[in-house]
């Protein structure tokens, strides 16, 4: 199709994959939708991101930065244009992730178990054993239904011959759920008729599909089990999306004051008494979860709640020690996992990831410095992390003397040419570094992910790094139906 | 007035939800449930708009020619508020005038026509609420405020009826389809039932646990039973200001409306069954409706 007016002035980059444009111009699963914009005026245009500002201001969809000096709650920014994915690339992401989301999964029964894969010379005993986020006290803790990472948020990134790479598997408390699902609402208001229009299909239905599962794995013989969604509270970064996530389920919100644990239950506190908790679904981190095992200063955990788990009476989700799972070591290991444990072929790539303890591989990084992109091992949201291309030299000797000082809590990666989609920036549409967050539940029944995720977007010109912490945004994701 | 108030309220919600529907799905979204309910199209009009949302928003809410539209509801609900001035405050008056001047106002037809629909509903259902505000802060509880909240139930037990037989028309009666339950889905946000239902049913949607909030939970304000409820309360406060022969009738009815259905065998998990009771209901209500005008309206 023709350039229409208001992508003129778009200028995709060499080199990088550009979700909108490719060689011979509009890419045909963004036709309908270019052709849908293509007669709206600079002011409607502008009126439109007027409005999603408004919105999300008025309905309270915020997050909270912790060290912001302006004030608790920020807007997340919003980028009014949605990421198309074609029918035929999500059918190879969702493939791709359930097959990963069950290899993984067995890793960490096996982990906790048996060990199989390390007696078989697959992954090295040290990188378990050194890894801080595997927890002996989960050492033969038989979980329900062997699940121990009910939800996933899987990284996806594109690089510039436009195939999808796995760039992180979140398996502990992966959140921005709540802002895929208001996307898709604030799209509907801002384009109202193109979702229908364009055949995009619906993601509103998670929230159900999560809250099957959540009943399922009560083992409580009741037909009406009771299950939490326990948050740190109010000044956790993701509050709204725990409030949000309990509102669509219909389960209570609660806090550590909310729950207390007699004779291995766990219990809520409500106006008509003690209420028998079979389900939890957890956004506090591991080490908070009971401070009688785990920090014994953690005012946001439970104490006896870990004894309560280990007997089976209570489930909680996601299952304790999965960061071993998630560790950016362990990351490298995955392909072999799928290889070992299901005896298939990967079908989703891993961005190729250097252990920084092996001293052949420090060498060849350190050498190549400002190709690479060097991570900690157990940080997240984009914290404690290097790009070689952006930092300055001293930014690197402090990085090289850390690495030094302890090899183990860094990997580097080759910096990845993230694809861009177009965004509605200063009145006109510019390309802009994207990743995706398809969400996995996996519950008694299988693995189900609904058709989109969360698209996040570097809003800053020429950043690679698209947290939301790091001044990234999000836009609505649109898969298409076939 | 009151009646007509409830009817712009409850159009209202069902309108917005049905549009958020349209817009989540991949097939096209067919409105003739609605059309027929909120309308006077013959079939041929009918097919010529029934997929289109914009069209249908417009017809329903300010189609003058449509006699059920929201904008005859509004202008008569303003009607009778100004024939009635010296029972009602002043302060309801002129939210009730505002809301008149409201929907008459072209950003709200360019709103539907050509920008987002939701943001017009939405102000239109912000200030339905804040009338409904204004009587409860500003209303003394006498006489004209009972006459207000029997003719606001009666209309609310009405469209609840009404809401959930253009939900079981989608699924033609069918409770046992698994397609039944996003209709009922939408019936439940259509009631602002939704949140309710996911605390009480902790989210396992069943048809019959969906049909039994909406029929008979009394403390659901949307349910058909809570409703009649509280019609026999506020009408039992008229007793001192009534003919004994008039209250006695009227009383008569609403016992037998409200034990017909609190009483009913309606088998919850067929569609059938429900439709007909739907259909005793609403009749059990118009009579009362009836018999209200001609006893205490004095229209024969």
């Amino acid at each position: 199709m023709t350039i229409p007016k208001i992508l003129e002035s778009y200028n995709p980059q060499e080199d990088i994959w550009d979700e909108l444009m490719g060689e011979d111009g509009v890419r045909p699963i963004y036709e309908q939708f270019v052709r849908s914009i293509e007669g709206i005026s600079h002011e409607e245009m502008e009126g439109k991101d007027d409005l999603a500002k408004k919105l999300f201001m008025t309905q309270g969809i915020t997050f909270t930065v912790y060290s912001d000096r302006e004030g608790v709650e920020k807007i997340f920014p919003f980028d009014i244009i949605p990421r198309v994915i074609s029918s035929e690339e999500w059918s190879v992401i969702e493939t791709g992730i359930k097959q990963r989301l069950k290899a993984l999964n067995i890793f960490l029964k096996d982990i906790y178990h048996q060990q199989f894969i390390i007696k078989d010379g697959i992954i090295p005993l040290k990188l378990i054993y050194s890894c801080p986020l595997f927890l002996r006290e989960m050492m033969y803790v038989d979980v329900p239904f062997d699940i121990y990472s009910h939800i996933a948020g899987i990284d996806l990134v594109r690089d510039a011959d436009g195939s999808f790479y796995v760039l992180e598997d979140n398996l502990r408390t992966p959140s921005g759920v709540s802002y895929m699902l208001e996307n898709r609402s604030m799209t509907v208001r801002i384009f109202p008729d193109l979702i229908p229009k364009n055949n995009v299909r619906s993601v509103i239905e998670y929230p159900s599909f999560l809250l099957k599962n959540l009943l399922g794995l009560a083992n409580r013989q009741t037909s009406n089990p009771t299950v939490v969604l326990l948050t740190p509270g109010v000044y956790n970064s993701a509050y709204f999306e725990h409030t949000t996530l309990a509102r669509l389920m219909g389960i209570e919100l609660v806090e550590r004051r909310d729950l207390v644990v007699e004779n291995h239950h766990v219990y809520m506190k409500t106006t008509a008494g003690l209420k028998k908790v079979d389900v939890i679904y957890r956004r506090v981190d591991d080490d908070f979860m009971d401070p009688l095992v785990f920090r014994p200063d953690s005012i946001l955990g439970v104490p006896g709640i870990y004894w309560a788990y280990r007997k089976g009476n209570v489930a909680i989700v996601n299952a304790m020690g999965n960061g071993v799972a998630d560790d950016k070591v362990v990351y490298a290991y995955v392909p072999e996992m799928i290889r070992y444990y299901l005896n298939e072929e990967p079908i989703l790539k891993n961005v190729p990831t250097y252990a920084l303890d092996v001293p052949e591989n420090r060498s060849m990084v350190f050498a190549n410095m400002d190709k690479m992109v060097i991570k900690k091992t157990n940080e997240s949201g984009g914290y404690g992390m290097l790009i070689g291309n952006k930092a300055s030299e001293e930014e690197m000797e402090t990085y090289k003397k850390a690495i030094l000082e302890d090899p183990r809590s860094f990997i580097a990666q080759p910096i990845i040419n993230l694809s861009t989609s177009p965004c509605y920036i200063d009145g006109k549409m510019q390309p802009r570094r994207v990743d995706l967050r398809p969400f996995a539940l996996y519950g008694p029944d299988g693995i189900s992910i609904v058709p989109g995720g969360l698209t996040r977007v570097a809003l800053k010109e020429g950043s690679l790094v698209v947290n939301s912490s790091q001044g990234g945004g999000s836009k609505d994701t649109w898969v298409l139906g076939s | 007035m009151a009646r007509y108030m409830e009817r712009t309220n409850g159009l209202l919600r069902v309108l917005r939800t049905n549009y958020v529907a349209s817009q989540d799905e991949i097939k096209q979204y067919n409105w003739r449930s609605v059309l027929q309910t909120y309308g006077y199209l013959s079939p041929s009009e009918m097919e010529t708009i029934q997929y289109n949302s914009r069209a249908v928003l417009e017809y329903v809410m300010l189609g003058k020619e449509n006699e059920a539209s929201l904008i005859n509801s509004i202008t008569r609900s303003r009607e009778n508020a100004r024939a009635v001035q010296d029972h009602i405050t002043k302060e309801m008056w002129h939210n009730l005038n505002a809301y008149y001047l409201l929907i008459r106002e072209p950003s709200i037809r360019q709103t539907i026509q050509s920008g987002d629909p939701i943001t017009a509903l939405d102000a239109l259902i912000r200030h339905s609420l804040l009338l409904y505000g204004t009587i409860d802060i500003t209303m003394s509880r006498g006489e004209a405020y009972s006459f207000l909240n029997v003719g606001r139930f009666v209309e609310r037990a009405i469209i609840i009826t009404d809401v959930s037989d253009i939900k079981l028309k989608e699924v033609n009666y069918r409770l046992d389809d698994e397609l039944t339950l996003p209709s009922l889905r939408y019936l439940l946000y259509s009631l602002s039932g939704y949140e309710v239902y996911l605390k009480t049913s902790r989210g396992i949607m069943t048809p019959d646990t969906i049909m039994k909030q909406v029929l008979y939970d009394e403390s659901f304000v949307h349910s058909i039973l809570y409703c009649m409820s509280h019609i026999s309360r506020y009408f039992k406060r008229l007793e001192g200001q009534s003919i004994p022969e008039s209250f006695a009738h009227l009383d008569f009815l609403i016992g037998k409306a409200y034990n017909n259905l609190k009483y009913s065998t309606c088998d919850l998990k067929g569609g059938v069954s429900i439709g007909a009771l739907l259909n005793q209901t609403r009749s059990d209500l118009y009579n009362i409706a009836i018999a209200f005008n001609k006893h205490y309206f004095g229209y024969n």
